[in-house]
């Protein structure tokens, strides 16, 4: 059931995100351990390449792959030949070069882990590709959503904000569902795309989504560094329409609802400064569920696929993208 | 002299192909008709079951000479053209530096005298570097044969450059062609915007950002009292405004259709394959249909590929860093026999009035036809062989294309200009 890497939600079976959220809850329990490091991957290497800014997915990563005693080396983009004109096509031969076991990959290009992927026999682990996926993420939500409801197929997600730069939402809404989780969005219209999946109903009303009866408010970062041009006249804005306010926590409060956000947290404009002292908050278990959640990815994982994997990649190609008569 | 035997001729006027032998003396087409006698000194082909078609003409190409010449030479561009069937070619003018002058087309032509076994014509720029700010030197680039201008790849963006331009070129007798794009709608990722663009977490392309454009040029056109001709249109509703302002009758407008538009969807982007990143970009089966039917409608004057090389190196690449565009010289006339001609789309008559003679009227070329007194610019197919794509069998300098190492039905067996056996495959 082990594969070489993990690059996106939308092709890992119900069975295999099963597994790796049981997987996580065995591996969570070693936290309240006074040794919390296993020798699970000793004299294993673990490459982690971040292209862009990064602080509680890299350190997260770090911390799984210390506690599972693999060696961690972070590739330094700042100072290595990418500064230079390196292509990543050259840096991926590079690495390849040095047979590392694990290479976890953040960058703005979708795709590109997967292009490293194909091109490496270390597994390939997605911490993000621009606005495409972020398969950990949705692994440590849905982990940290069935930490509350056991069984929690039927329950409802609402996520809310910038759905059309968001990899988050894409990951987590694909894993929530295949786990018979109910999902909605809820942000401006030029921010939620009118071709989002038919599965997934689209609110522009925040009193209509509510309507809807979620279980979790599921927040975004306003991710206002992808944003080229303006797709709201002002954050002030944005937190009167959308945002959660002191009125709406009070509403939230009273419904028992969960919040859950995947950080960084921007204070005053997806929610007021008094959601993160909400007791139905899991913004702090999401962070502390990427441990465990990570340590049992990089556990599963098997290193060390056949090489060059060009050809089985376009024999894949081939059968998966046929030319189809018009 | 040449006498091809038994050959099913193919005319743009004709839905059906007449059998007959063909005599070629000097480079001409000398008789037509059923049982030829053999002349002594004649060789003899046995053409029998095989299609008889004129050579095609593309009006859209990229050879990349002047200064992208590790893409595509205008050698090795042409002999790709020769590969696929095609015996004559327009070259766009985004090269560097760009063919915005007298000068540059004066070295292009000289360049393609020496350098290609078939003709080889160039359009010139709107505007200077295609910048879209100055005019180009556009009566001087006219009186070395330039009749088409273009800023391809990029629309000009300033409508009142593009006015300006129509009603001073007109005066020459020249036409526009426009690549319909707004930048800020567009965005520079070259997918259509849709679920799949979703999906992949890409920026779309919405097609309204080329849909805009054609409207727009259309209307100037109309202003100056232009011929504008619109290039590879994406999209249905491209398509539709196309014919409504044809149905109108009051502007000269003609336009064009790439063959991957009409075999391709954003769908088969699938797993980032940048063989598939054009602009405009692939849409949706919803898009492909309407082409299809504007095609054959007449709505659609002429084929043409944009055949666009870049080097395996940039394509390799991943799907946001990856050029657009993909060759499709080699691959152009095989590939309509394949999907339409075969399952009887459309007809070979189709083929030769779009992909021929409609691209030869467009440049004001006389038309190749097989007809008693024409000049023998012909190409012999193959209906029952195959082609597979091989990195080998391609003459581009470049192989990004979707159908690389793919195995489709028909041939290019000969091509025939005037005196020449340019391609002769056993």
């Amino acid at each position: 059931m082990a594969r070489k890497d993990l690059l996106d939600i939308a092709s890992l079976h119900r069975e295999e995100i099963e597994f790796l959220l049981d997987q996580s809850t065995s591996f969570k329990k070693l936290f309240t351990h006074s040794v919390k490091k296993i020798p699970a991957l000793e004299g294993k290497s673990v490459l982690m390449l971040f292209y862009e800014a990064s602080t509680r997915t890299h350190s997260s990563f770090e911390v799984a792959a210390k506690r599972l005693s693999a060696e961690v080396t972070n590739f330094d983009v700042a100072h290595s030949s990418i500064t230079k004109g390196e292509s990543v096509r050259e840096t991926i031969e590079t690495l390849q070069a040095m047979r590392t076991d694990y290479i976890v990959v953040r960058h703005s290009h979708p795709g590109l882990p997967g292009m490293i992927a194909r091109q490496t026999t270390a597994s390939v682990i997605n911490a993000g590709d621009g606005a495409h996926e972020h398969p950990t993420q949705a692994l440590l939500d849905a982990f940290t959503i069935r930490e509350k409801f056991p069984d929690p197929r039927g329950k409802r997600v609402l996520i809310i904000g910038d759905i059309l730069h968001s990899r988050v939402a894409r990951s987590t809404s694909t894993l929530l569902q295949k786990l018979g989780i109910e999902v909605a969005y809820l942000g401006p219209g030029s921010l939620v795309p009118k071709y989002v999946p038919e599965s997934i109903p689209r609110f522009t009303d925040y009193e209509a989504a509510m309507a809807w009866a979620p279980d979790v408010v599921y927040l975004l970062r306003v991710q206002m560094e992808r944003q080229d041009v303006q797709f709201f006249p002002s954050v002030r804005e944005y937190h009167r329409v959308y945002g959660i306010t002191t009125a709406r926590l009070a509403e939230i409060r009273d419904k028992g609802l969960y919040i859950m956000h995947p950080g960084p947290v921007n204070r005053g404009v997806e929610l007021c400064d008094a959601v993160m002292d909400y007791e139905r908050s899991l913004i702090t278990n999401q962070v502390e569920n990427g441990i465990s959640i990570r340590m049992a990815v990089l556990d599963w994982l098997t290193p060390g696929g056949e090489f060059p994997k060009q050809e089985a990649y376009a024999a894949r190609q081939k059968a998966s993208s046929p030319v189809i008569m018009p | 002299m040449l006498l091809l035997q038994n050959a099913r001729i193919a005319s743009e006027n004709s839905p059906v192909l007449l059998e007959g032998d063909v005599l070629i003396v000097e480079g001409k087409i000398q008789e037509i008709g059923s049982n030829l006698a053999v002349p002594k000194e004649a060789r003899v082909i046995d053409a029998r079951g095989r299609v008889l078609m004129p050579g095609m003409f593309d009006a859209h190409v990229h050879f990349r000479a002047p200064g992208f010449e590790n893409k595509e030479t205008i050698t090795t561009g042409s002999e790709a053209a020769i590969n696929g069937g095609i015996t004559g070619v327009v070259m766009m003018p985004n090269t560097r530096p760009a063919i915005d002058s007298a000068a540059v087309v004066a070295t292009v032509l000289e360049n393609a005298k020496h350098r290609s076994r078939i003709p080889v014509y160039t359009s010139g720029c709107v505007t200077k570097n295609r910048e879209g700010k100055e005019l180009a030197e556009i009566e001087g680039m006219h009186r070395l044969g330039v009749t088409m201008l273009t800023d391809d790849g990029d629309t000009t963006s300033d409508p009142a450059v593009l006015l300006r331009a129509m009603q001073y070129a007109t005066e020459f007798g020249m036409f526009f062609a426009s690549h319909c794009e707004v930048p800020e709608l567009a965005g520079p990722r070259a997918l259509n915007e849709g679920v799949m663009s979703y999906r992949l977490g890409i920026k779309g392309s919405p097609s309204c950002a080329e849909e805009i454009i054609i409207d727009r040029d259309i209307r100037l056109a109309r202003a100056a009292g232009a011929h504008v001709h619109i290039q590879h249109v994406s999209s249905k509703l491209g398509m539709e405004t196309i014919r409504w302002w044809k149905s109108r009758g009051d502007v000269k407008v003609t336009a064009e259709v790439a063959p991957h538009h009409l075999l391709f969807t954003d769908e088969h982007i699938g797993d980032y394959d940048t063989n598939y990143k054009m602009n405009p970009p692939l849409r949706t089966q919803d898009d492909c249909d309407a082409l299809l039917e504007g095609l054959i409608e007449g709505v659609f004057d002429l084929i043409a590929t944009d055949h666009a090389p870049h080097t395996p190196f940039e394509k390799a690449q991943d799907f946001i860093s990856a050029p657009n565009g993909i060759t499709g010289l080699d691959t152009a006339l095989v590939s309509l026999y394949h999907y339409f001609v075969e399952p009887q789309k459309f007809g070979w008559d189709l083929v030769v009035k779009r992909y021929s003679a409609e691209p030869r009227r467009l440049m004001g070329l006389p038309v190749a036809a097989i007809e008693v007194g024409q000049q023998a610019e012909c190409v012999l197919f193959d209906t029952e062989a195959e082609t597979t794509f091989t990195r080998d069998f391609m003459k581009s300098k470049s192989q990004n294309t979707p159908f690389i190492d793919q195995t489709l039905k028909g041939r290019v067996d000969m091509v025939i200009l005037g005196t020449e056996i340019l391609l002769e495959r056993e």
